[in-house]
């Protein structure tokens, strides 16, 4: 337990540290905002913004929860990885340690963009969605701090990593309703977004943000809240169990492939050893 | 004497190439034991593997009675390590890093603190702690480390090339540390270094050489099995001086007008220099180094790997 709760806090302590990581993490959401929302005007929504800013939020979650990966490896390319495993510590905790904070900061700056939402007109008509919103992110950013880790005990090399990154971090996004709803999507596209995690993501995530809880069937699916797999409906609350389902896979296999992961074989120079 | 590392008939294989190849031997408890030998030699393999950092292939490695494969953690809990390359964490201070490393072998929460300082005191960092790791210097975060790999009282403590890259002043610097902590302490340290000089201090010099130990002795014993003093002459007349050499059997090496004879015996040296007492220009008699040896057995200039 003890390792868990210094891991988490040093990976905090990381974060904040790092100014610049911080402030641009929270200016490119607005970029990407500012962009889609002159691309994309619909009728369909009422409040084109709000829309956006879910799919960015939950995006940015997203992204963020996977540089878990990226901070890992940098823990085994400088070494500090070697000092951890070679300690008695459980290494479930030190993989427990790693999503935790990473669903941590992942979830702040999901959050810090919403509060920076409510300065450009975002609002709730109930105060409890604020809570509902809190949770879900939460719940966002451990299952992709899982996959993350995962990806990160799978990998040989930073370099391969970061070829990997692109090819998770740009279907995932992109394919998922995030950015772009679903429906602009060619047919082939929308088939592959139905085997994406991101797209139910978004989907409950949107569902809570927007309040839309309440709507019928077809007015989800017209938002794209919900999907109409030829007759079957996935409505968003089952959407939420999903990604639990892929949360637990992903948390599974992010611990195992930790626990057994050879760090010895990420090394930063090729004569070493 | 208790010996605190068993090693016995340990063979690590990568596939088809054998590493380290059915080795040996056994380090006293208390003793400065240092592993010495080429690169590629299998030295860091073995290493790694009494870490707890690799699975072995065959054969048994015990440290303190507790087996290196399936007692990893009471194996972790008894040594130290301070690998070649730097573990420490760059974005944190000192102490935090210190901290990390209690949590991470369960020192009791309230001895933290005096644990901290007392191994700060004794790199002479103790001023230090509350500054980056990365604004310290090379040698800095080397004594870091040590402290570091101090905190939970292990019983041997790895150093895998303590001071490669320092300059001669932290050297020894860290060689003071090093010998303060296995008479105060009582620890046992393992090392490899590419330094003879600091091998000289040892209490057993261990050479490895394609993954198998060649030599496991104390420096003055291998010296005296190895190696031979060298006398270094010149004189006058060279070529006279040469075959007379040559009529009394010695073995030596010409360069130019520079001799280098080996010396089996003073006296008969002695006697037979004698004669040219007048035309010698210089004359240097020179002890046998662990240098020597290294070379010996392994048939290569250690400096030239180190330069690697």
């Amino acid at each position: 337990m003890r390792t868990i709760t210094a891991l988490w806090l040093r990976n905090i302590r990381g974060f904040v540290r790092d100014r610049v990581k911080l402030i641009t993490s929270l200016i490119i959401p607005f970029f990407f905002l500012y962009i889609f929302r002159s691309i994309f005007k619909t009728d369909q929504v009422e409040d084109p913004t709000a829309f956006l800013l879910a799919g960015i939020i939950v995006a940015t979650v997203f992204q963020t929860s996977l540089n878990i990966a990226t901070s890992t490896i940098d823990d085994t390319v400088s070494g500090y990885m070697k000092e951890i495993l070679v300690s008695p510590t459980s290494r479930f905790q030190v993989a427990l340690g790693q999503i935790l904070s990473a669903a941590t900061i992942a979830t702040t700056q999901g959050i810090l963009i919403l509060i920076i939402g409510f300065f450009t007109g975002l609002s709730f008509d109930h105060w409890y969605t604020f809570i509902y919103v809190l949770l879900i992110l939460m719940l966002v950013g451990l299952v992709f701090s899982g996959l993350g880790l995962f990806l990160a005990s799978m990998v040989k090399s930073s370099s391969t990593f970061q070829v990997v990154q692109q090819a998770v971090v740009l279907p995932f996004t992109f394919l998922s309703g995030a950015y772009i709803p679903l429906a602009f999507l060619p047919n082939v596209l929308r088939s592959f977004a139905y085997f994406n995690p991101m797209t139910y993501t978004t989907a409950i995530f949107r569902t809570i943000m927007l309040e839309k809880g309440g709507l019928t069937q077809t007015e989800w699916v017209e938002l794209g809240l919900a999907f109409d797999l030829n007759g079957f409906i996935i409505t968003p609350w089952m959407s939420g169990i999903i990604i639990i389902a892929f949360g637990a896979l992903f948390l599974f296999l992010a611990t195992n492939a930790f626990v057994r992961a050879d760090f010895n074989k990420i090394s930063r120079s090729p004569g070493e050893s | 004497m208790k010996s605190i590392i068993e090693v016995r008939n340990y063979t690590k294989k990568y596939g088809d190439f054998t590493a380290v190849d059915d080795v040996s031997f056994e380090v006293e408890e208390g003793s400065i034991f240092a592993f010495l030998g080429p690169n590629g030699a299998g030295k860091s393999t073995t290493i790694n593997t009494l870490c707890t950092m690799m699975e072995k292939t065959a054969g048994t490695l015990l440290i303190d009675g507790k087996d290196v494969s399936t007692e990893k953690d009471a194996v972790r809990q008894a040594i130290g390590v301070v690998f070649q390359s730097q573990t420490l964490d760059e974005k944190m201070t000192v102490s935090e890093n210190l901290k990390m490393h209690c949590v991470f072998y369960g020192v009791p929460k309230k001895e933290v603190k005096d644990r901290i300082n007392f191994v700060l005191d004794l790199v002479d960092l103790v001023d230090w702690q509350n500054k980056s790791v990365s604004s310290l210097s090379g040698g800095m975060k080397r004594r870091v480390e040590i402290a570091r790999a101090l905190l939970h009282y292990p019983k041997v403590l790895f150093l895998d090339e303590p001071t490669t890259g320092l300059d001669p002043q932290t050297r020894n610097r860290m060689w003071e540390y090093i010998t303060r902590l296995q008479k105060e302490k009582n620890i046992t340290i393992f090392l490899t270094t590419h330094y003879m000089d600091e091998a000289e201090i040892c209490d057993k010099v261990a050479i490895m050489d394609d993954g198998k130990i060649m030599v496991n002795d104390t420096p003055e014993n291998l010296k005296r099995l190895y190696t031979k003093d060298k006398a270094i002459v010149q004189v006058s007349n060279s070529d006279l001086f040469e075959a007379a050499l040559n009529r009394d059997e010695h073995t030596y090496k010409r360069d130019k007008e520079t001799f280098y004879i080996d010396i089996d015996s003073i006296q008969h040296f002695l006697e037979f220099i004698e004669p040219f007492k007048n035309e010698i220009n210089n004359l240097e008699i020179k002890k046998g180094t662990l240098n020597d040896v290294f070379l010996e057995i392994t048939g290569k200039e250690i400096r030239e790997e180190s330069a690697q």
